[in-house]
């Protein structure tokens, strides 16, 4: 049974993931989709009831039957690399791929359904207050009197992006930002705005959530950190990511979380305040992990490795078709 | 006509570093030059921040 790894070829990361599989002999299939039809082939077909489906990449041919699991990590547009690309072709190809892939018993690390839902931030915020964690004050408007009314019941507040996205055109990032008290809400009315208050933390939690196997990370803010350097990815500091234990009841709400958003991986951001509450900023569902490997030590690529390594369910225990979260 | 948190916007940050290893499909792994598997050395990728959480990565948001 193999392990099929949809990223492209510069994700390194997915390598620290594929050492760890080709130390425990676990055969791997890594496909880019956006090499579909040059470079990578796929194939499927049902007749008398059956289904047979074969993919190809590299020189290698795996059946779609004998995958133990999936691991969408940092998947290209499929056919984006065709001879002829076009959005007509790459739904094709993705309706092809994904379709067929749709179909089979793998384990998922993360389902597309499931990782298309668990990207909506404000659905996030949701969950995460249904589920036990704190979540900091937030306000989504694009009514200004709205924002203005907001600012004034939170005073302390940082704006940043609804989708997490960022704009190409020209190639901008948006970071986490502190929004001054005397600000002018005015252009809220020109598209959806994300406020929160500003938790003054002493510290980022980055934790990394594989099946039911918890890991997290810290980071400490220095004392003399500027407090309008609100965003970790931008921070200036050096002071370097830590293990840190998991409290007891964040544990658990993310038990919650992950059982309810249907993921088998989630990297969830916090921010520590004083009182050492660890405040719900986000779940990425396909966060990066090497990073806070490279700086701790956590075994993160190697419990990752484990999960995908587990077999696959055997084809009457999905007969329903939903999909199973295995912790 | 701006969205507000545009106004928060800088310029996307351009990834100087050109990386020193290349895809080996035999191995389904990125190399050296001398052979060497690149995830294998932590200090190359500290250095190169290619699996660290970024921000305003053009084709992923999920980091």
């Amino acid at each position: 049974m193999t392990v099929l790894i949809l990223t492209g070829q510069e994700d390194v990361t997915a390598d620290m993931v594929v050492m760890h599989l080709n130390a425990a002999s676990v055969p791997v299939v890594r496909l880019d989709p956006a090499d579909l039809t040059a470079g990578a082939a796929l194939s499927g077909e049902y007749v008398h009831g059956s289904f047979h489906g074969h993919l190809s990449t590299g020189g290698r041919l795996v059946s779609i039957h004998g995958l133990r699991s999936i691991w969408v990590r940092r998947p290209g547009v499929p056919a984006a690399r065709a001879a002829q690309p076009s959005a007509w072709l790459t739904e094709e190809a993705s309706q092809a791929l994904y379709g067929m892939l749709r179909g089979c018993t793998a384990r998922w690390m993360n389902h597309p359904d499931a990782a298309r839902r668990a990207r909506h931030k404000p659905w996030q915020l949701r969950l995460a207050q249904r589920s036990g964690l704190p979540v900091p004050a937030t306000l989504i408007t694009t009514f200004p009197q709205a924002a203005r009314e907001f600012a004034e019941r939170f005073p302390d507040l940082v704006v940043k992006p609804v989708s997490g996205a960022h704009p190409q055109e020209p190639p901008r990032a948006v970071p986490t930002s502190r929004v001054a008290p005397d600000t002018d809400f005015s252009a809220v009315a020109y598209g959806p705005t994300l406020l929160q208050r500003r938790i003054a933390k002493r510290a980022d939690i980055r934790l990394t959530a594989v099946g039911g196997t918890l890991m997290a990370a810290r980071k400490e803010t220095p004392a003399d950190a500027d407090p309008d350097e609100v965003d970790v990815r931008f921070a200036t500091s050096d002071v370097p990511w830590r293990p840190a234990e998991v409290p007891p009841r964040v544990a658990a709400a993310v038990h919650t979380y992950l059982r309810e958003a249907e993921l088998a991986y989630g990297a969830f951001d916090f921010a520590e305040d004083a009182d050492g509450t660890w405040w719900f900023l986000e779940c990425n569902q396909s966060g990066q992990f090497g990073f806070i490997e490279v700086e701790t030590g956590q075994p993160l690529a190697r419990t990752i490795a484990e999960w995908l390594a587990r077999p696959a369910p055997r084809d009457h225990e999905q007969t329903d078709g939903r999909r199973t979260v295995t912790p | 006509m701006q969205p507000f948190a545009l106004n928060y916007a800088r310029p996307a940050v351009k990834r100087e570093a050109t990386t020193p290893y290349v895809y080996d499909s035999g191995l389904q792994l990125n190399v050296m030059p001398d052979g060497r598997i690149a995830a294998s050395d932590h200090a190359l990728l500290r250095e190169l921040g290619t699996t660290t959480s970024t921000a305003g990565s053009k084709t992923h948001f999920d980091d």
